[in-house]
């Protein structure tokens, strides 16, 4: 007997929802509800709000069997590590001490290890009515069941000794060299041929800045001179001012 | 500069082999998993911990050896046999991948850490955000 508990279905990263699903629960038929495969878990809800939801860790695996052969339906199997049913007895007796939990957390087997040592599982098929959604199905739990790496794998190794380095930099032997320079690095670092460059664009700049004044035939600073509108504008401080906030300074 | 998102295998029938992510491709290249990842399109038979097995063309393998399989014959416990027509497992639930005869191990290695260090090199050449010439010693 599989007690259901009441539960709110997720609201956030759900990436897919598939109405009109029968779920079948170790050869138990449970009803006919909402499948929610959300980003944190993977959940299941009748008509009348009570269902159970499970961890990813605890999937072992899943797929999609059109065998009708073997099962009458097509529907999406879900082999789950340990014992569903119990879990949500024990969880429930939790609850009755706490007072609200908003947290929506399945107690589904925490402590994978033993249970799967004694090699217990729960087997669970989805049935939706539409059997065309089986791929789509599949497709959401394959990436929400990446979203959760084995955290107690202790073959994959991802510790690394030593500092981070770049890889690219140390193949090739430049890794003293930064990518970008401050100002006054960077006038040090020039090359002859950047040095040149350098001072064209200065000289390009400076002319620009004469130009200003005489933009379209008209002289700038002396028009602003017939402006009385108490806006002094200080054509000297601008020049000289203008480009302060440049990179490169003379 | 590239950007870094959990790593999730394609969806649909993806058949590519992708890399989403840096740490993804750090703990591959740093693993036998590698391998695996060789086998895409071959059909191999992966045995589960729990007991079962499933022999099937292998779809994706993920940096933490998640396994996906289509046209799987799935064998289960008591020696059952069901045809599934896509199978996910995860890394943690594998017991053996079963090696086909045919493959070449080393190449397939080789090959394999070839993809990733062209991967790693695209991206960083033509990055384009050198603003002044490195030294020439």
């Amino acid at each position: 007997m599989v007690l259901l508990k009441s539960l709110n279905p997720p609201t956030e990263g759900v990436r897919h929802e598939q109405a009109e699903t029968t779920a079948v629960m170790g050869g138990q038929r449970l009803g006919c509800g909402t499948l929610y495969v959300a980003e944190t878990r993977l959940s299941w809800f009748d008509g009348a709000g009570l269902g159970f939801c499970l961890e990813y860790p605890t999937i072992g695996l899943h797929a999609i069997s059109r065998d009708v052969s073997a099962y009458p339906q097509e529907h999406l199997y879900v082999m789950v590590n340990g014992k569903v049913g119990d879990e949500n007895e024990a969880e429930m007796a939790e609850k009755a001490a706490d007072e609200d939990e908003d947290d929506n957390s399945c107690s589904s087997s925490s402590s994978g290890g033993d249970d799967d040592e004694e090699g217990t599982i729960t087997e669970i098929r989805f049935v939706p009515s539409d059997k065309a959604a089986l791929e789509p199905m599949f497709s959401a739990m394959c990436e929400c069941q990446a979203l959760h790496p084995d955290p107690e794998d202790d073959d994959s190794d991802n510790d690394f000794e030593g500092e981070e380095y770049d890889v690219e930099e140390a193949e090739h032997g430049h890794g003293d060299i930064p990518t970008f320079y401050t100002c006054d690095e960077g006038l040090s670092s020039l090359t002859q041929e950047g040095q040149a460059t350098l001072e064209r664009l200065e000289g390009m700049l400076a002319q620009s800045v004469a130009q200003q004044y005489n933009m379209a035939g008209v002289r700038t600073a002396e028009t602003n001179n017939e402006f009385e509108d108490g806006m002094e504008v200080d054509a000297a401080a601008m020049e000289a001012g203008q480009f302060e906030d440049a990179d490169v300074e003379h | 500069m590239e950007s870094e998102e959990t790593g999730s295998p394609p969806s649909g029938s993806g058949s590519t082999e992708v890399f989403n992510s840096i740490r993804e491709r750090t703990i591959a290249e740093n693993s036998m998993v590698v391998l695996l990842q060789g086998l895409h399109g071959e059909v191999t038979t992966v045995d589960l911990r729990n007991e079962s097995s499933a022999r099937g063309r292998v779809v994706n393998v993920d940096a933490f050896m998640n396994v996906r399989l289509k046209d799987v014959a799935y064998r289960d416990r008591r020696g059952q046999v069901t045809q599934l027509q896509d199978l996910f497992v995860t890394g943690r639930n594998i017991r053996y991948v079963h090696i086909p005869d045919h493959v070449d191990i080393m190449k397939t290695i080789e090959s394999q850490l070839a993809k990733i260090h062209r991967v790693r090199n695209f991206a960083s050449q033509g990055g384009g955000r050198k603003e002044f010439k490195t030294k020439t010693k």
